[in-house]
C-alpha cells in the first residue's frame, strides 16, 4: 500500500520509512506542508501519516486542505504535543488517529494497518465470526463451538474490538483508547486482568487459542498461532 | 540602571528637585503678578491721598482768604509752612495784577487746575536736585491765583521699596525652594539608591535579600513591602522549581543508572548474552523514563491552568462506573475488592478525559498501596448540595503528618519505595483536581485512607 509520510525530522523520517517499507508499504516521504499537499492531491495514497509540527503549512493545515479538496484517505497525525485538546483538535480536522511521540514503530504499523483495514462499506455488521467463535452484536450472545459463553460488558467490548481487528496486531494503547476510552497510559493492569478473564472464558477448554500475546507489542486475535 | 558616581548630582537629577524648580518658576510668575496688582492699587491709593490733601489745603486757604483777607491768607500760608516742616506744601500766590506774592516754585509754570511741576529741592544751594511736584491751582475771590503743591516723593519711594522687597523675596523664596528641592531630592535619591542597590544584589543572585523601607511616607513603605511580597512569591516559585528539578534529576537517575548498567553488562558479556531480551529490557526502561517526562509535562500544563476553556458537561457517574469496572478485575487479581456506590446521573463541568485519569490514578493508588484483603469503595454522593466523590480503603492509611506530602511530585511513603511507579499519580490527580476547582482532601478512613473530592457548587441552571 502507498503511504504518504510528512515528517521534517530526518532521523525520524528514515526510521519510520524503514519500518513502513519493512511492513510492506511503499512510502512517499516529504518534509514540508506544500509538498505534502501537492503529493496528497494526487489521491493515490492508502493512508496519510502527517507530523503536526512542520515548517510552513503544518500537518493540521495540510489535512484541512486535502479534506477540503475531497481527499477521503484515512489520516494519522504524529505529534510531540500531548495536550488533551490537541488530540481533539486533530480529530476535528479530519484525522482518523493520533499518535503522540515518542512511539514504537510497531505501534505506528499496527495503527496504519488498522486504518487500512477499516471497511469503507456502509453494510451494518451484526454478527462477527472468527473460526468457531461467533458474536451477535444485537443480542450480545457469544458462543464458541456451539457452546454459549457469558461475558461481562467490558469483556464483550474487548472481544468485539479484537474480532474486528482479527489477524492484526492490536497494541496496548489501541486497547486502552478503544475499549476503555483511556487516552493516556493508566499504568495499571487493566488490559492484563481483563484479558486473562476473557481468555479463561473463550479459550480455556477449547481446541486452540484465539487470543495470542505478541511479546512487547500487544495482542493478536487469530485462529492461527 | 547604572548609578552615576558623581554623588552630589543626585539632588539635581531627582524628581523632587525638578518639582521644586517648577514650583519656584510658578512662584516667580505669581509673585510678579502680585507685585503688579499691589503696586497699582498702592499707587492709586497714594495718588488719591495726595489729591485729597491738596484739595483740602486749597479749600482751607480759600476760606482763609475769604474770611480774613489777603493778610490772613499770607499769615496762614506762613503758618502752614512752618507747621509742615520738611513735608510742607509748596505755595504760589499771584494777585490779579500778575504779581507773585508767594512763590516756592521758582520759574516752573504752574496753572489753574491739576498740574505737575519740577522744583529744585534746595532753591538756594548749588547742585540742587529737582523734584516732581503735584499741584492744584485755584482762583481766589479777588481774581488772584493760588497754587498748592506737594511732592510725590513718598509715592515713588514706596513704589521702589515695594519693587525691591518683592524681587528680594522672590529670589529668596526661589533659592529656598531650589535648595529644599535639592535636599529633598538628595534624600529621595539616597533612599531609592539603597533600594536600587538591594534590587541589584537580588538580581546578582542574593535571592534572600529584601528591600529596605523607603521611609518618607507610608505610600513609599507600601511600595517596599509590596515589592518584598513579590520577591517572597518569586522565591517560593523558584524553590518549587528547584525542588522539582532536583526531584526529576534524582528520580530519573535511578532508572537511567539501571539502564546504563544493563547496557554495560550486555557489552561486557558479548554476544553470549541474550541481546534480544537485553534490548527489549532497555527499551522498556527508556519508555518508563519517557513516561515520567510525559507525566511531568502534563502536570506542568495542568498547573498552568490550560484546558479550562474546553470544559463541558461530564457524566461523572457513567465515567466513574467505567473506571471502577475496568479496575475490578485488577483489584481481584491482587486479592482485594473494589466496589462502588455511585449516585445515579451525576453530572459535573470538566474534561472527561482528565477526570477519568484522576479517578484511575486514585483507584490505582488504592489498589497498589494496600495489602491483600483490602476493601476499596468508590462513592459519588450529594452532600450539602455539593457533589462529593470518595475513594476509601481499609488498608494501613497514611500517617497524619505525611498526608499533605502525598500530593507532591515524586513523593513516596517509605514502605512504597520498593514498588514500581514514579510517585506522580497523586500529583497528577491533585493537578487535575486543582484545574477543576475540586477540593482534594486526604483523610483518615479509620482505618485506612480516604480521598475526598468535593466538586465546586454548580450554578442552579446547570442542575
Amino acid at each position: 500500500m502507498k503511504v504518504l509520510l510528512l515528517e521534517d525530522d530526518v532521523a525520524t523520517r528514515d526510521y519510520l520509512e524503514r519500518a513502513l517499507v519493512g511492513a510492506g508499504h511503499t512510502v512517499e516521504a516529504c518534509t514540508n506542508g506544500h509538498d505534502a499537499i501537492r503529493l496528497g492531491l494526487a489521491g493515490d495514497h492508502a493512508v496519510l501519516i502527517l507530523d503536526r509540527m512542520v515548517p510552513g503549512i503544518d500537518g493540521l493545515g495540510v489535512l484541512k486542505h486535502l479534506r477540503g479538496a475531497g481527499i477521503r484517505v484515512p489520516a494519522l497525525f504524529l505529534t510531540a504535543i500531548d495536550g488533551v485538546h490537541d488530540r481533539v483538535e486533530g480529530l476535528d480536522a479530519g484525522a482518523d488517529d493520533y499518535l503522540v511521540k515518542p512511539f514504537a514503530a510497531i505501534e505506528l504499523i499496527a495503527r496504519v494497518n488498522a486504518l487500512l483495514r477499516r471497511q469503507p462499506t456502509d453494510d451494518v455488521v451484526t454478527i462477527l465470526r472468527v473460526a468457531d467463535l461467533e458474536v451477535d452484536l444485537i443480542t450480545r450472545g457469544v458462543s464458541r463451538a456451539g457452546q454459549a459463553i457469558d461475558l461481562q460488558p467490558q469483556e464483550f467490548k474487548l472481544l468485539e474490538y479484537l474480532m474486528r481487528h482479527a489477524g492484526e496486531i492490536v497494541t496496548r494503547s489501541m486497547l486502552h483508547e478503544h475499549v476503555w476510552s483511556f487516552h493516556f497510559d493508566p499504568q495499571t493492569n487493566v488490559i492484563e486482568s481483563n484479558m486473562s478473564r476473557l481468555r479463561s472464558k473463550i479459550d480455556r477448554g477449547f481446541d486452540f487459542d484465539l487470543i495470542h500475546t505478541v511479546r512487547g507489542l500487544g495482542y493478536r486475535f487469530d485462529a492461527h498461532s | 540602571m547604572p548609578i552615576p558616581d558623581r554623588y552630589w548630582l543626585n539632588g539635581f537629577r531627582s524628581g523632587a528637585f525638578r518639582f521644586a524648580l517648577l514650583l519656584a518658576m510658578a512662584f516667580a510668575a505669581s509673585a510678579t503678578l502680585l507685585l503688579l496688582v499691589v503696586e497699582r492699587s498702592v499707587s492709586h491709593y497714594a495718588e488719591e491721598a495726595t489729591e485729597g490733601g491738596l484739595t483740602s489745603e486749597a479749600a482751607i486757604l480759600q476760606a482763609e482768604d475769604r474770611e480774613h483777607g489777603r493778610n490772613g491768607l499770607l499769615r496762614a500760608i506762613d503758618l502752614h509752612r512752618r507747621a509742615g516742616g520738611d513735608d510742607a506744601f509748596q505755595y504760589r500766590l499771584i494777585d490779579h495784577a500778575g504779581q507773585m506774592l508767594v512763590n516756592d516754585f521758582g520759574s516752573s509754570p504752574v496753572r489753574l487746575g491739576w498740574g505737575s511741576a519740577v522744583v529744585p529741592e534746595d532753591r538756594t544751594g548749588p547742585g540742587a536736585r529737582s523734584e516732581m511736584f503735584k499741584s492744584l491751582g485755584v482762583r481766589l475771590a479777588d481774581g488772584s491765583v493760588l497754587v498748592v503743591a506737594t511732592d510725590t516723593y513718598d509715592i515713588d519711594d514706596l513704589r521702589s521699596r515695594l519693587d525691591r522687597f518683592t524681587i528680594l523675596a522672590g529670589i529668596g523664596i526661589t533659592v529656598f525652594a531650589l535648595a529644599g528641592g535639592y535636599l529633598a531630592g538628595g534624600l529621595f535619591m539616597r533612599r531609592l539608591d539603597r533600594v536600587n542597590a538591594a534590587i541589584g544584589r537580588v538580581r546578582a543572585g542574593n535571592v534572600a535579600e529584601r528591600l529596605p523601607m523607603i521611609g518618607i511616607s507610608p505610600e513609599f513603605n507600601l511600595l517596599s513591602s509590596n515589592l518584598n511580597a513579590m520577591l517572597d512569591q518569586i522565591g517560593a516559585l523558584l524553590n518549587g522549581l528547584r525542588q522539582v528539578t532536583t526531584d526529576i534529576a534524582h528520580d530519573l537517575r535511578t532508572p537511567l543508572t539501571r539502564l546504563r548498567q544493563q547496557l554495560e553488562t550486555m557489552r561486557e558479556h558479548g554476544p553470549a548474552q541474550d541481546y534480544g531480551a537485553g534490548i527489549a529490557n532497555a527499551i522498556a526502561q527508556t519508555d518508563e523514563i519517557l513516561g515520567i517526562f510525559r507525566a511531568l509535562l502534563r502536570i506542568g500544563t495542568l498547573e498552568g491552568g490550560d484546558g479550562r476553556q474546553y470544559f463541558t458537561t461530564v457524566e461523572l457517574t457513567e465515567l466513574a462506573d467505567r473506571v471502577v469496572a475496568a479496575h475490578q478485575p485488577v483489584a481481584e487479581d491482587k486479592g482485594k475488592t473494589l466496589s462502588c456506590d455511585h449516585a445515579a446521573g451525576v453530572e459535573v463541568t470538566g474534561d472527561a478525559e482528565l477526570l477519568t485519569q484522576m479517578l484511575v490514578n486514585l483507584i490505582d493508588n488504592a489498589i497498589r498501596h494496600t495489602p491483600a484483603g483490602t476493601h476499596i469503595i468508590s462513592r459519588i454522593e450529594h452532600i450539602d448540595g455539593r457533589i462529593v466523590a470518595t475513594i476509601s480503603d481499609d488498608g494501613p492509611g497514611i500517617p497524619a503528618d505525611e498526608r499533605a506530602n502525598v500530593l507532591t511530585r515524586f513523593y513516596r511513603l517509605d514502605r512504597s519505595r520498593t514498588l514500581p511507579g514514579a510517585g506522580l499519580g497523586m500529583a497528577m490527580a491533585a493537578a487535575i483536581a486543582q484545574l477543576h476547582q475540586v477540593q482534594l482532601d486526604v483523610l483518615d478512613n479509620q482505618p485506612g485512607l480516604r480521598i475526598r473530592l468535593t466538586f465546586p457548587a454548580m450554578p442552579a441552571s446547570a442542575g
